[in-house]
């Protein structure tokens, strides 16, 4: 909003403010490990990503750890879940398709090499997502014409209120740095309650919507919300000093770096398709 | 001869009438009508005479007249002296054609010509004044013409009466502290031709800044919110417009601007790292008088005059940008529906009661506005007002008293169906301060006193708009009450060896209403409430005091030398939580309370001071060591703004600057300026951040380099310009990427800004030219600049992204077929080269 803000200014004041593409001699780093481990209630939903960093420069894909040992423990029963990577997908799945149990806690191991990580968190119960509308909204100075979805549901939670929306139009994840839609209960818990209206993303008929909510933990939403403002950090004057999001995985006795995330978290999903101007 | 010597008299007696006025110890001896002068080399000698031989020449004078306008047309007109508007006696009139057959004005400022034939070049002049020569026609006989005669500027910079001696630089205790003269400022090449103050102080060496398109002030390793920015004595919280891009002073509202950045005597306290104190300028008590510019963004007018009688005056200022008023002619109507302004108003008022008192009355309204499409709205307001009284008690005992208020709000307005709301917050610092000054001698001056000051955050209110799908969020107030006293005592212990040494005593104390929440182990890192508390009003919530010894001394060397030493310690109780370099109009100040600590400084300075030809050029050389101690920073993703719990979000450390500052300074003669350099360090260690080790803030930009010269080349034309060179400020450059949640992100090392930006280097030039003096009431001058002479492109930011179709314009979501993708940088910078004309005026 602030950089926004500016670059308003800047462009109402007339001012000759320009962009041009710019070389600069960058450090390179060794190699660190990526891991993006997601562990829901839903099975197809499950996987573990390891792959590496590279030279900001690089044109080639991240090279992927094909080799690791990954599995997740069950800390109500002590059942462990391994994992197996797939060729063809490119990341660990869990054998047996097996998912995670509402309110239990699970704790990621995973072991490259010689070196171990772990991460632990809890799945927590979805707040009740009940229906989708939409309708037709004339365009305003701040979006588009088109159809607008709005969500319906209560949050019951008192504490980890900490929740992601994704939007998934015509099979395809909304996935620009400006689709991340993450909300706490900083406004309140009753946004659901109200009808909670996707303002950011315009459909048009025909087109088939769906949402999915995921609820949890404040150490994975915090990675998230960091990393999306890493994503618009434009390392000016009205910017912090940019850091690599916080991730919640370690390494076994503080040894050797890591980055990513283990999400654990509930998904509840509703989809609809819209038809005409009014839904019926 | 004798004539001739009288004439000088009266000019001069004028002149000095002007520059004396008003200034403290003299201003009785106006009241002696006349002066004699004399002059000896460079000197000039004061000395009361009697009237009676003046009135001798009036009279001359008036039956001089008398002779001459015996027959045939005549012109007939008057002389005034333009700064005061008082009649001019004895000014010599003739035709330029015949300068034998002139005559002078009489006492009332009167003359009547005779001429034969029109058009003809009339000749007006006097000693002191500028000579004017105006050609008069044939129409011009109906009426009485006016003259106005303007000081003549070459002699003025030889009676300068000034409160700063010529060798102040070298023999005064004054080490740090820097004088800006709003003359010399005004001559600074300004961005959009504005004249700004803070962007002039920040061309002294130990100022630095955080980037361009910003004013504020990095003052010896300090951050923004270490500087009290003071007019009259109230502090202002947010001194800038248009997001930072320019400082809130009208340039034609201010009389002086002093820079404390080194040693701050025990009579000031409050910020650790500089008090850059304002004075209004006070209204003429002779006759009205405005000045004002028309520019290429803003137009600004100042009116001044007496008020009731010669003991009152008044002075008013305003200033307004008219962006806006250009978008409203924009073809596209979301622009022209945009609004964005800022203004300022300011004025003074002044009593002098008897011949012991004097009262001043000064306020500062400052507003900027921010609209779009009557959708969105940010606004934020700066209100301060302050009541001065001065009081010679006798002769060698002085009264001080101020009373003052500083407001600021802002509000932000969304006016959308579904999440609309407006969300505010104000704060305020109200205080009074008295201040006693004893001259117990020449060698010895005491000042003593008490300020007590309140500081009052208002709760952050944010509330939804009818059928806003989202909720109310309200903060606690937090109130701070400060109470200091004050000793200073100026000692000379010998002509060589001067001491100044002074004590201020500060205790704080955070008082109710409010709420103190308890966390788990007391550690607010925790995040865990486990009680809360609630204080009524004037309830002690926290209290801290501070010990702040000060102390400077001078030991002249030899002939214009001397060596300067100075320890200061500052306590400071309020600063503003944020983890971005720039102000913000929505900054959350925070006060000292529970868990956060007031922040404190250590300085340790030292300079050898020179001065050259005469006390025409001014050397310094200062060198600085400062400690800091309970500097606050922001945990990584911190959320400040609606937070009631902001401790949770912060993090205490210490900090260090160093550094050497050399500067070359001329003030007198027609080319004026200087020339300086800065070596200097600033180190932050805080535990959170940089794996706990020692890193450099933004703002540590080790080389600075300012040039600022003025040269006057004649009477009309004076050319300026500005250069400047410094080190990049100190970033973070990622060292490598990766792909998370499908998105590429920049990898960065664990340490905070250990890359550069490229150095910095700018400059400007101006040209300042008058109109011919024709002798009329309305004086007008050009300003045209340019901005970045050489269309340096001097980075704003990097942003590191990818970069679709080798065009940093196309993106993903455009529309546009994607057939490529590359990691890239693209740069920002704001200015390229920029012209700027303004017309400047007096009358």
């Amino acid at each position: 909003m602030q950089k926004t803000i500016l670059y308003i200014v800047i462009a109402i004041l007339g001012l000759s403010s320009c962009q041009e593409e710019v070389r600069l001699d960058l450090k390179n780093q060794e190699i660190i490990p990526v891991i993006e481990a997601v562990w829901t209630d839903r099975a197809s939903l499950n996987k573990v990503e390891i792959t590496y960093t590279r030279n900001y420069y690089d044109t080639l894909d991240n090279p992927i750890e094909e080799n690791a040992m990954v599995y997740i423990t069950d800390l109500e029963n002590g059942e462990r879940i391994d994992f197996r990577f797939v060729d063809r997908l490119g990341y660990y799945l869990p054998i047996n398709n097996a998912s995670g149990n509402v309110g239990n806690r699970y704790r990621l191991e995973v072991i490259i090499g010689d070196q171990r990580y772990h991460s632990e968190g809890e799945l927590l119960e979805p707040p009740v997502f009940d229906s989708l509308t939409y309708a037709f909204e004339p365009g305003r100075v701040f979006r588009e014409e088109g159809y607008y979805v709005r969500m319906y549901g209560k949050i019951p939670f008192q504490d980890n209120n900490f929740y992601r929306v994704k939007v998934v139009k015509n099979d395809t994840l909304m996935n620009r740095r400006g689709d991340y839609l993450l909300f706490d209960d900083t406004f309140g818990g009753g946004i659901l309650e109200n009808g909670f209206e996707l303002g950011g993303f315009t459909f048009q008929k025909n087109d088939r919507v769906k949402v999915e909510i995921y609820r949890m933990e404040k150490a994975p939403y915090d990675y998230l919300n960091q990393l999306v403002n890493l994503l618009f950090n434009d390392g000016g004057l009205f910017s912090p000093p940019p850091e690599n999001p916080k991730s919640n995985l370690e390494a076994d006795n503080g040894v050797g770096q890591v980055t990513g995330y283990f999400i654990v978290s509930s998904m509840i999903s509703e989809s609809v398709q819209i038809m005409g101007e009014e839904e019926p | 001869m004798l004539f001739v010597n009288s004439m000088i008299r009266i000019a001069l007696t004028n002149r000095i009438k002007l520059e004396v006025r008003d200034k403290g110890p003299y201003w009785k001896a106006n009241k002696m009508t006349f002066f004699t002068l004399s002059m000896y080399s460079n000197h000039l000698l004061l000395k009361i005479t009697s009237t009676k031989f003046v009135c001798f020449i009036f009279l001359f004078s008036c039956l001089a007249l008398e002779t001459l306008a015996q027959e045939g047309n005549l012109v007939v007109g008057e002389v005034r002296d333009k700064a005061t508007g008082e009649a001019v006696p004895g000014a010599n009139v003739y035709w330029e054609y015949a300068p034998q057959k002139g005559t002078v004005t009489g006492s009332g400022g009167e003359f009547r010509i005779k001429v034969e034939e029109l058009p003809r070049f009339l000749v007006i002049s006097f000693m002191g004044y500028a000579q004017i020569k105006r050609e008069i026609v044939e129409k011009d006989l109906d009426k009485p013409l006016k003259f106005f005669l303007s000081p003549d500027e070459m002699s003025l910079d030889e009676v300068v009466v000034s409160d700063r001696r010529p060798d102040s630089n070298v023999v005064s205790l004054e080490l740090g502290k820097t004088t800006v003269p709003i003359t010399q400022l005004k001559n600074i090449p300004a961005l959009f031709g504005e004249v700004d103050l803070l962007r002039g102080l920040q061309l002294l060496p130990g100022v630095n800044t955080a980037g361009e398109g910003t004013t504020g002030l990095f003052i010896r390793g300090g951050s923004a919110d270490q500087n009290l920015v003071q007019i009259d004595g109230a502090p202002i919280f947010n001194p800038s417009h248009f997001f930072g891009f320019f400082s809130v002073f009208n340039p034609d509202a201010l009389d002086d601007v002093q820079l404390y950045k080194g040693h701050i005597p025990a009579n000031y306290g409050g910020r650790l790292s500089s008090l850059v104190d304002i004075s209004l300028k006070e209204g003429n008590t002779q006759r009205v008088k405005g000045e004002g510019g028309i520019g290429s963004i803003s137009s600004r007018v100042t009116v001044d005059g007496p008020l009731f009688s010669d003991k009152s005056s008044f002075v008013l200022s305003g200033r307004r940008t008219y962006a806006d008023v250009f978008l409203a002619f924009s073809p596209n109507e979301n622009i022209r529906n945009n609004q964005l302004y800022f203004y300022d108003l300011s004025g003074k008022l002044m009593w002098r009661i008897k011949d012991k008192d004097k009262l001043t009355f000064s306020s500062y309204y400052g507003a900027d506005y921010l609209g779009l499409s009557e959708q969105f709205g940010l606004g934020w307001n700066n209100w301060i007002s302050s009541l001065n009284w001065n009081r010679t008690i006798n002769e060698q005992l002085y009264l001080d008293v101020t009373a003052y208020h500083s407001y600021y709000n802002y509000l932000i307005s969304f006016n959308d169906e579904d999440t609309g709301f407006r969300w505010n917050n104000d704060f305020s610092e109200s205080g009074i301060r008295g201040q006693l000054t004893y001259l117990h001698s020449e060698q010895t001056q005491i000042h003593t006193g008490l300020h007590s000051q309140v500081y009052h955050f208002s709760p952050l209110n944010l509330n939804p708009n009818a059928g806003s799908s989202i909720e109310p969020i309200s903060t606690n107030p937090r109130t701070g009450w400060q109470n200091n006293i004050f000793l200073n005592v100026d000692h000379e212990f010998s002509p060589t060896l001067s001491v100044e040494a002074g004590i201020r005593l500060s205790q704080y104390q955070q008082i109710g209403r409010g709420v103190n929440y308890l966390y788990e182990g007391d550690d607010p890192n925790t995040g865990n409430i486990i009680d809360t508390l609630s204080y009524s009003f004037g309830e002690n919530m926290a209290s801290y005091y501070g010990l702040e010894p000060r102390l400077a001394a001078r030991y002249l060397l030899g002939e214009g030398l001397s060596l300067k030493g100075a320890y200061n310690r500052n306590f400071q109780y309020i600063q503003i939580a944020t983890n971005s370099s720039a102000g913000l109009p929505i900054d959350r100040w925070v006060p000292a309370g529970r868990y956060i600590e007031p922040i404190r400084s250590d300085q340790y300075s030292l300079g050898v001071f020179k001065n050259l030809f005469n006390n025409q050029y001014e050397f310094s050389l200062e060198g600085y060591y400062k400690d800091f101690d309970r500097i606050i920073d922001l945990r990584q993703g911190a959320n400040v703004l609606f937070n009631d719990n902001v401790e949770t979000e912060m993090l205490a450390g210490k900090g260090w600057a160093y550094g050497v500052e050399w500067m070359l300074r001329k003030n007198v003669g027609n080319t004026t300026g200087w020339i300086s350099y800065t070596w200097s360090r600033v180190f932050r260690q805080i535990p959170g951040i940089n794996e706990d080790e020692p890193f450099n803030p933004r703002f540590d930009r080790p080389h600075d380099v300012s040039v600022v010269l003025n040269h006057k080349i004649n009477e009309r034309v004076e050319v300026s310009g500005t250069f400047i060179y410094t080190t990049g400020v100190a970033v973070t450059f990622p060292v490598g990427s990766y792909r998370v949640d499908n998105q590429r992100v920049p990898l960065y090392g664990p340490r905070r800004n250990e890359d550069r930006f490229p150095d910095y280097h700018r400059m400007d030039l101006s040209v300042n030219l008058k109109n011919k003096d024709k002798g009329r009431w309305w004086r007008g001058s050009w300003n045209f600049s340019i901005y970045n002479v050489y269309n340096r492109k001097n980075p704003f930011s990097y942003q590191f992204a990818d970069i679709y179709n080798n065009d940093i314009t196309a993106s993903p979501g455009s529309g546009e077929e994607i057939t490529s993708v590359r990691p890239g940088v693209i740069m920002t910078y704001l200015f390229g080269i920029l012209p700027a004309v303004t017309y400047n005026f007096e009358f």
